[in-house]
């Protein structure tokens, strides 16, 4: 029973970080059709920002999330700007744009490597204070991310689903000279969306490397897990991406505890391949 | 002379000749057939330390062992394809890419067989000639590594060929003409995958040891760069693409170019930023190679002339 | 007479709910040639990809049978009812940008003997053997680059027809085969079909809205709308027919 509720607990923060990733993954990918593999990077410097801010200017950990989150859209709205837009202006087909990602994927590792050093970097914190949910121990930042997730990821539906730039965005990723004639300005949308899904990408980031530390590949260790969640729940399915991650979580989380992280990850290679023949069946 | 034929020289051949090979391999299967394979390194490691275990764990003769190997790797390399060949390419690229990072996992947590992060070594040449083994062995892969380029060649003008680049081209309209897309893709993937384990083998020998870190996805990188580099749709892409990569960054620079000790450790960093952008560059502005786009379609050309 | 060749039973397809293909029991293949035509959206194109299982039917049965025998393909996949000798033409232009002309012609010609992983030395051959053939097309329809690659639409959808032509198909599906080409070349290709049944143990079903070719070439003609067979018969049946004109007639040039 305990194993139950431990699973349960922690698989629900593990999954925190991936749901913050994945729902801004997600919606990259349904806006431009292509897998963003440097998304890993707004990942990882997420944390990198929030790092160099908390353990180098002495800044509160709660007080790094918004500045670190912000500085990761931006980086996100310059690769757009900069790589894919004018790839995709230029005909750039859906598997070479994702063959390009991985390079910009590589350039930005390891200009971060370069710049931040290889070393494993930690967030300092003042020793959290500890809540009992269930009979598990979570901390007070453990909470933090499962709130902020929660407010996001309602956020993010509503402003996708409720919304006239959510719509916005709907009309642009099914047709774009259609969206034009309707008076959508695709580069004023394109470019929010990019702000938004760098900034769900950077704090998981934040809380990933919070849970456990900082290094240039922490983005890339999770991008693979990104790419099965959104592809599970669905492109552009907010509620899918929540739900896929959260099972991931759990996933990982059980099958962590009972034997090595090694079977974890072909679990999930064998859980995502046997989706996608089944999505190809039904799809 | 004898110092020209041994040592960094060979080695750095050898090795520069192993990523040919793999670079043609993924011509094969990326340029001629389409398939986006992004584990190259899964089936290059899984054939290196195949053949590591079967010689050094269970004391297999270096032939079977080299065998058992390609096969295996073939084997996996036909699980997985049946599986993925039927997908589209982004899904194919990101199981490839997973089924690496598992290929790396099981070598690296599996100590009871592959020793883990300590190690397998130490693997020797298939043969004895003194101070001349390495160059022996050199000469060994400059032939496997030539038999391949030549194979290549042909089978640009050869009626499978052309079936494989109808595929790639559109898969529908050749299966409506009967062809068997399918398992044709699947006969090929398995076979050219079992040949990336096989050089992956090859590998042990000229590294004498095997360690899981150097089966990370920047060899697949470096391979895909170079391939794109040097003409994905070439016969020689995959030889020029490492030539100037590999061979230029590698190699001539890293060893021969007067850099500072201070500055030494950017070193690597600097050479997957380079590769990532010129990547990225050729992918926008040049997506044919460097070369650019070749003068006629090479298949049938040749003959069609004699 | 060739014998029936394709028998399909309550096939159909649906559509987000909506019937496309509702075809309840239908012969083909008693005739040499036979037409289809309807309205546009009446499921012509359809129906096509279902017997050859370019899509999937959401239900029914499809019987062919070659050489007298039973064979039910409706599980089989495309490339397996192609190698039956169901071969179908496109309506939509497919065609293989990356080869030429001759390189397309050869790989409708190439067979499984050549066709392996290991015969690369092959290739003289497979162009001695189809040398004749290929030329003799190549001549009958005057490509203005045979070398090179088919230029313009309508050489695009005559090379979709020599390379099914070539396959020496039992029963031959022509989606639209001369819509868009100019009348000498719609002259040959009428006359092609006339000669290919007539020498070779092939049945042409011919979808067209140029009713002048259809009435010219079927000895039967199936009347297709919203999905259904309304009429099967010979062509002054249909042309007769009231509901035929009703429905098709008034809309297009008869």
């Amino acid at each position: 029973m305990s194993f139950l509720r431990d699973t349960l607990v922690l698989g629900l923060i593990e999954a925190a970080p991936l749901v913050l990733a994945a729902v801004g993954f997600t919606l990259i990918y349904y806006l431009n059709g292509f897998i963003n593999v440097a998304y890993a990077e707004n990942i990882t410097l997420g944390a990198y920002f929030a790092v160099v801010f908390n353990s180098m200017m002495g800044m509160n950990f709660y007080l790094t999330i918004i500045p670190a989150a912000v500085l990761s859209g931006g980086v996100s709205v310059i690769t757009y700007l900069i790589v894919f837009k004018p790839a995709l202006n230029r005909g750039v087909g859906r598997t070479e744009m994702i063959i390009l990602s991985v390079g910009l994927s590589f350039f930005i590792r390891y200009a971060s490597r370069l710049v931040f050093g290889a070393d494993i970097l930690h967030f300092d914190i003042v020793s959290p204070s500890y809540l009992s949910v269930f009979g598990t121990g979570i901390t007070s930042i453990q909470i933090t991310a499962l709130a902020l997730v929660g407010v996001i990821s309602v956020g993010l539906y509503y402003f996708i689903y409720k919304t006239n730039y959510g719509e916005m965005m709907r009309g642009l990723a099914n047709n774009e000279d259609l969206a034009m004639i309707s008076g959508i300005n695709p580069t004023k949308v394109s470019l929010l969306i990019w702000f938004i899904a760098g900034t769900a990408g950077g704090l998981a980031g934040i809380f990933y490397g919070v849970f456990s530390f900082v290094s240039y590949s922490l983005g890339w260790n999770l991008i693979l897990i990104i790419i099965m969640i959104t592809i599970v729940g669905g492109i552009g399915n907010v509620r899918g991406a929540l739900i896929a991650s959260v099972g991931a979580g759990i996933i990982i989380t059980a099958v962590t505890l009972i034997t090595k992280p090694l079977y974890a990850e072909i679990a999930l290679l064998i859980f995502f391949i046997g989706v996608l023949k089944a999505k190809k069946v039904w799809g | 002379m004898v110092e020209l034929l041994s040592g960094y020289v060979m080695y750095s051949l050898s090795y520069i000749l192993i990523f040919v090979a793999l670079a043609t391999l993924l011509h094969l299967q990326f340029g001629l057939t389409g398939i986006v394979n992004f584990g190259i390194v899964g089936f290059w490691g899984l054939g290196m330390y195949v053949f590591g275990v079967s010689l050094l764990q269970y004391n297999f003769p270096y032939i079977v062992s080299l065998i058992l190997a390609t096969v295996l790797t073939g084997v996996v390399a036909l699980a997985l394809g049946r599986v993925i060949l039927d997908l589209d390419n982004q899904a194919i690229l990101v199981a490839t890419l997973a089924f690496a990072t598992v290929v790396r996992y099981i070598v690296t947590t599996e100590k009871w067989l592959t020793r883990g992060v300590l190690g397998l070594g130490t693997v020797p040449f298939p043969f004895d000639l003194g101070q001349y083994s390495q160059f022996g062995f050199f000469l060994i892969i400059l032939l496997v590594t030539i038999a391949l380029l030549l194979y290549t060649y042909k089978l640009g003008s050869s009626p499978y060929g052309r079936l494989l680049a109808s595929i790639q081209d559109n898969e529908i309209l050749a299966q409506s003409l009967g062809k068997p897309t399918f398992r044709e893709k699947l006969i090929f993937f398995t076979i050219t995958s079992a040949l990336i384990g096989f050089f992956g083998a090859l590998n042990a020998s000229v590294e004498h040891f095997l360690i899981p870190h150097v089966l990370t996805t920047g060899v697949t990188f470096t391979v895909w760069i170079a391939l794109i580099l040097g003409g994905r749709k070439r016969i020689l892409g995959g030889l020029i693409g490492v030539i100037v990569t590999i061979g230029v960054l590698d190699f001539i620079i890293e060893t021969y170019a007067p850099i500072p000790t201070a500055y030494a450790p950017l070193v690597p960093n600097l050479k997957y930023m380079i590769y990532g952008l010129t990547l990225m560059l050729i992918l926008i502005f040049r997506p044919l190679g460097i070369l650019g786009e070749k003068k006629s379609t090479k298949i049938l050309k040749v003959i069609r002339k004699l | 007479m060739p014998e029936k060749k394709l028998h399909l039973k309550n096939v159909m397809k649906s559509f987000g709910g909506k019937k496309v293909v509702d075809v309840k029991d239908l012969t083909l293949g008693s005739h040499s040639i036979e037409g289809l035509i309807g309205p546009n959206g009446a499921g012509k194109t359809t129906l096509i990809n279902l017997i050859t299982h370019k899509l999937k039917m959401d239900r029914g049965q499809v019987f062919y049978y070659p050489n007298g025998r039973e064979v039910d393909i409706s599980n089989k996949s495309l490339d397996e009812i192609a190698r039956l000798g169901i071969v179908r033409t496109n309506q939509i232009i497919q065609d293989f940008q990356s080869l030429s002309i001759k390189d397309s012609l050869l790989l409708s010609l190439s067979t499984p003997k050549y066709e392996k992983f290991y015969k690369i030395f092959s290739e003289s051959e497979l162009e001695k053997e189809a040398e004749e053939e290929i030329e003799k097309y190549l001549d009958y329809f005057h490509f203005e680059n045979p070398e090179g690659h088919a230029l313009s639409a309508g050489e695009k959808k005559l090379l979709d027809i020599i390379r099914c032509l070539l396959l020496k198909p039992k029963f031959l599906l022509m989606d639209e085969p001369t819509g868009g080409l100019p009348q000498d070349q719609t002259e040959k290709v009428r006359d092609l079909m006339k000669k290919k049944t007539s020498e070779e143990d092939m049945s042409i079903l011919i979808v067209a809205h140029d009713l002048d070719l259809i009435w010219d070439v079927s000895e039967s003609v199936c009347f297709m709308a919203e999905g259904k067979i309304l009429i099967q018969g010979c062509p002054e049946e249909i042309r007769k027919n009231k509901t035929v004109a009703k429905k098709y007639m008034g809309e297009s040039d008869a």
